[in-house]
């Protein structure tokens, strides 16, 4: 029938009006985060506490926004230091390609989302200041990514 | 000098209700809206969200009162008053109980239907006046839609002003007293179901609410004629919105739902305002569910529905109505 619909709808409307709210009350109660929601990239420490950076930059490289910059320098007898990790978590858009390319598991994407602040400051971040990079293990990770076979393109 | 008196306190106490009424209503929008689909509202500002209109209203008097450069200066100041003030003078014939409106008058429903009518012009001008395509689309829309719903909302407020006899609001609560049967109230919403239905939609139209909000759909113009507005100027068309859905509502109550009178029973004169407030209430609950429910209308199925559908069926309506009253009901004229 002409209209039966539109009166359909109200009763669907009412029955709302006496059901709870679905929405979550944001600051007083959260939603529980998927397992694998990538929010701000965090560093990854081993069992003792020492990051497990080897400094070797290739999340430098692969980050799409560029917002990690690395600055290392070399260590008296050998090896590398790591005078900063600075992370621009105001520019990063959380692909987590960072984090998929890293062949020594040092870095990961952390869960925490409540990324406003108040001052532009906060928006650049130094995971680590001047610390030893770890030294490079023998073998990679056994999930690494192969390196793909792709050659740059030359100038004829 | 009590005659000044009396009518400087109708006066306040028209702009008191009108200025309460609308911080409620809008509070009362967000609320039943929200539990409509599932949220809850505003409930931030104070207990339950209850000063969230309080503090939106200081923000309005306390914003810049800014004017596009291209503007058309003179229309664009003149036409949110051109907007407000027809919806404030609909406030004189109301009838809040058996001695309480600001003034009798014999044709207060064609007065308030007169005033009312005013409300496009003054869209149009705030429409033309904003020099924006978005407002000019907005307050065209405005101007068409309600004057076409008009003719609909008072060929329908006709069955009943054949009944009561009269077009004193008034009269008409007066002529719904007692009971029709003994158990029946007299209310002349049940013979005129058909009037009632016609007015419920037209009003809707007429008040610029979902799903006849064309002239400033959200998604299609931003606010359409209220674009360029700001502060109170926009507070005064906002006002006039929420004041017209009262005046409908009020007006449905007098004409269809026998005004400030309890069924079966005689109302004490005491209880009068607050018996017609709540049916109002009810009345404006029931718009804004419609608000909350049904999606918006294309222009030309709005137009085509008016002109098509609501204004046939009004005036069939008219002309079988008078019929059965010249035949059947020679009693009911008064």
């Amino acid at each position: 029938m002409y209209g039966l619909g539109v009166l359909k709808g109200f009763g669907i409307t009412i029955k709302n009006m006496f059901r709870p709210a679905i929405t979550v009350q944001y600051p007083e109660q959260r939603l529980v985060i998927p397992k694998r929601a990538r929010w701000a990239v965090r560093q990854k420490m081993d069992e003792d506490g020492v990051p497990k950076c080897t400094a070797c930059l290739i999340c430098v490289k692969e980050c799409p926004d560029n917002v990690l910059r690395v600055f290392t320098s070399a260590k008296d007898g050998g090896g590398k230091r790591i005078d900063a990790y600075v992370y621009e978590v105001g520019a990063c858009m959380m692909c987590g390609l960072c984090v998929a390319a890293c062949p020594y598991d040092a870095i990961e994407m952390s869960h925490e989302y409540e990324l406003a602040t108040r001052h532009h400051d906060n928006l650049v971040r130094v995971l680590l200041r001047d610390v030893d990079a770890a030294p490079i293990p023998r073998k990679p990770r056994e999930d690494a990514p192969a390196p793909t076979g792709g050659t740059e393109a030359t100038d004829a | 000098m009590t005659f000044a008196v009396g009518i400087l306190l109708r006066f306040v106490a028209m702009v008191a209700l009108l200025l309460v009424n609308g911080v409620v209503l809008i509070y009362m929008l967000r609320k039943v809206l929200g539990h409509l689909h599932l949220r809850i509202g505003p409930n931030r500002v104070g207990p339950f969200g209850l000063l969230q209109t309080t503090n939106d209203v200081i923000k309005l008097l306390t914003k810049e009162d800014l004017r596009p450069e291209a503007a058309d200066a003179w229309l664009f100041n003149i036409a949110p008053f051109l907007v407000f003030v027809p919806s404030f003078m609909a406030y004189i014939p109301l009838v809040f109980g058996p001695d309480l409106a600001v003034t009798n008058l014999d044709t207060g429903i064609l007065v308030v239907f007169a005033v009312l009518s005013l409300v496009p012009i003054g869209v149009m001008m705030a429409g033309w006046g904003s020099n924006a395509k978005w407002s000019l689309i907005g307050g065209m829309r405005a101007a068409g839609q309600q004057i076409a719903y008009e003719i609909p909302l008072l060929l329908s407020v006709l069955g009943p002003v054949m009944m009561a006899g009269s077009m004193d609001p008034a009269k008409i609560v007066a002529a719904q007293a007692g009971t029709w049967f003994g158990f029946i109230p007299r209310w002349f919403v049940i013979p005129q179901i058909v009037a009632f239905v016609v007015y419920v939609i037209a009003a809707q139209a007429e008040t610029q609410q979902t799903p006849f909000d064309m002239s400033e759909a959200e998604s299609e113009l931003i606010t359409g004629f209220a674009n360029e507005y700001g502060g109170m100027r926009f507070g005064f068309l906002y006002l006039a919105e929420f004041s017209n859905m009262f005046i409908v509502a009020a007006i449905g109550t007098m004409l269809f739902f026998g005004g400030w009178q309890l069924p079966w029973i005689t109302t004490p004169g005491w209880a009068a305002p607050f018996v017609f407030m709540f049916k109002t209430y009810v009345g404006i609950f029931t718009m804004m569910w419609a608000r909350g429910s049904l999606p918006r209308f294309r222009v030309d199925q709005m137009l085509a529905f008016c002109w098509k559908r609501l204004i046939p069926i009004s005036l069939v309506w008219v002309v079988v109505w008078a019929t059965i009253q010249r035949l059947t009901l020679p009693g009911v004229v008064r």
